[in-house]
């Protein structure tokens, strides 16, 4: 990455906008994944979805709250200068299965948590803005906090990998 | 940066129902609707002047979960609802919405001379190569060896349906892939799909983690096309039947004049009914 690079976040204004919309789609997906889940008739799963993403919220209002009084530009969706496909904590579709458990979960949240420490981690590493840097080191600590959370979690998760919901319908695959 | 007016209120979750999908979880269908909100979202257009129609399947399920005007129809028939609603309501933007076996096989009809009657409406398949709500079988788009239902158990044996070379050949005057692994992406697409004036078509390479779970690696092999859009069908044509299906992007696009009947009175009632005197 260089200074010329248009990924490169330059100001204020522009990194907030980013951070919220992060943190917000990570919450929509945390949401969403829950609900399915319900429907899925895995509630175990469906509670630990709703669990992140009400400390998703609760995050993501903390950086909304960085953002008091200022203009922030509206970007579109695909003029965010993200590295993945869509918000960095934002998992992944194929991440997820409706036989999923909760160390799966954990370990799903995980790596979404490290993707979104990475890239505060990028932005205070190259903007050329050293408020830019700063508020972007902070943000990288936060989500290393997190993600020594959610190891911390899973470290103390008593439920085997093996444990599964059943499947009373499953596929209709050949053998 | 977009260009949004200001003033414009709606975020992509207001574009959002109140009804929970009933997708499986993993489902690529969930990005398209992402992609449907975030694209009206950036239009800015107001859920009264939107409707959704759709056919049957998983995929036609969409219109439940957009909180636009929205009809879920028959099977295969979302095209000819759709177009019905558009000759009587040209003001309205109309999205229809369906898979690949709505779309393709039941509704194939249908779609050859939604292609060719250019009305100005947005098609999105959500191909997952498989009839997913009846768990499993070989659709047209299937590949013909895919041997992993218990009606086909040899595979379909017939080559692929190609939806864009089908669709070009029909005189579509808008045909895109797009990815649901990259839903930014799709948005942008249907930016662009509802902006265009005319019928276009978005092919929405769209993993069905249940029942196609070896579509998960389509994220490995799926990449932009090459070359910007052109407006030559026959260069159009030679790149589709180049590719292997899995290039994403904006691939043919042309103006032609949009088809809308007109919509003046040309009998009365009373008249009409004067031919039905006996």
């Amino acid at each position: 990455m260089n200074e010329n690079d248009p990924s490169i976040i330059r100001d204020i204004p522009d990194f907030l906008a980013h951070a919220i919309a992060l943190e917000f789609e990570s919450v929509e997906r945390y949401q969403e994944l829950a609900d399915s889940m319900d429907v899925h008739n895995n509630p175990r799963v469906a509670e630990l979805f709703r669990k992140l993403a009400h400390y998703g919220e609760l995050h993501a209002h903390e950086i909304e709250h960085h953002a008091l009084g200022i203009d922030l530009p509206e970007i579109s969706p695909w003029d965010f200068k993200w590295c993945t496909p869509e918000g960095p904590e934002s998992g992944t579709l194929e991440g997820v299965h409706y036989m999923m458990n909760r160390r799966q979960v954990l370990e799903y949240a995980l790596c979404n948590e490290q993707r979104g420490r990475d890239f505060y981690a990028g932005v205070a590493e190259f903007s050329p803005d050293e408020g830019v840097r700063e508020l972007a080191a902070e943000f990288a600590r936060e989500e290393t906090e997190h993600v020594n959370i959610l190891k911390s979690w899973l470290l103390n998760l008593v439920e085997p990998d093996s444990v599964r919901p059943a499947d009373l319908d499953p596929p209709n695959i050949p053998e | 940066m977009s260009g949004k007016p200001a003033d414009t209120l709606l975020k992509a979750k207001d574009y959002k129902s109140e009804v929970k999908p009933v997708w499986c979880p993993g489902c690529g269908h969930f990005a398209v609707l992402s992609a449907t909100t975030k694209a009206l979202a950036h239009l800015g257009l107001p859920q009264k002047d939107v409707a959704m129609i759709s056919g049957i399947g998983c995929s036609s399920r969409l219109p439940a979960y957009v909180s636009v005007y929205g009809f879920h129809g028959v099977h295969g028939r979302a095209l000819a609802v759709a177009s019905g609603l558009k000759a009587a309501r040209p003001e309205l933007t109309v999205l229809v919405a369906g898979g690949d076996g709505d779309g393709f096989s039941i509704g194939g009809n249908h779609f050859l001379h939604a292609c060719r009657r250019n009305m100005d409406m947005t098609y999105i398949v959500m191909d997952n190569e498989v009839y997913g709500m009846t768990k499993g079988q070989a659709s047209p788009t299937t590949s013909p060896d895919w041997a992993e239902s218990k009606l086909t158990p040899h595979g379909p044996g017939v080559p692929s349906f190609n939806p864009a070379a089908i669709a070009l050949a029909s005189g579509a005057t808008f045909i895109a892939r797009g990815f649901t692994g990259k839903p930014n992406d799709l948005a942008k697409l249907l930016v662009d799909a509802i902006q265009h004036p005319g019928f276009s078509f978005i092919q929405a390479l769209s993993p069905c983690t249940t029942f196609r779970p070896d579509q998960n690696d389509w994220k490995k092999i799926v990449r932009p096309f090459e070359q910007e859009a052109t407006d030559d069908p026959v260069e159009a044509a030679k790149r589709i039947h180049a590719d292997d299906g899995m290039s994403t992007g904006l691939l043919y696009q042309t103006k032609v004049p949009v088809w809308q009947p007109e919509r003046s009175v040309r009998a009365q009632i009373d008249q009409l009914e004067l031919g039905f005197q006996v």
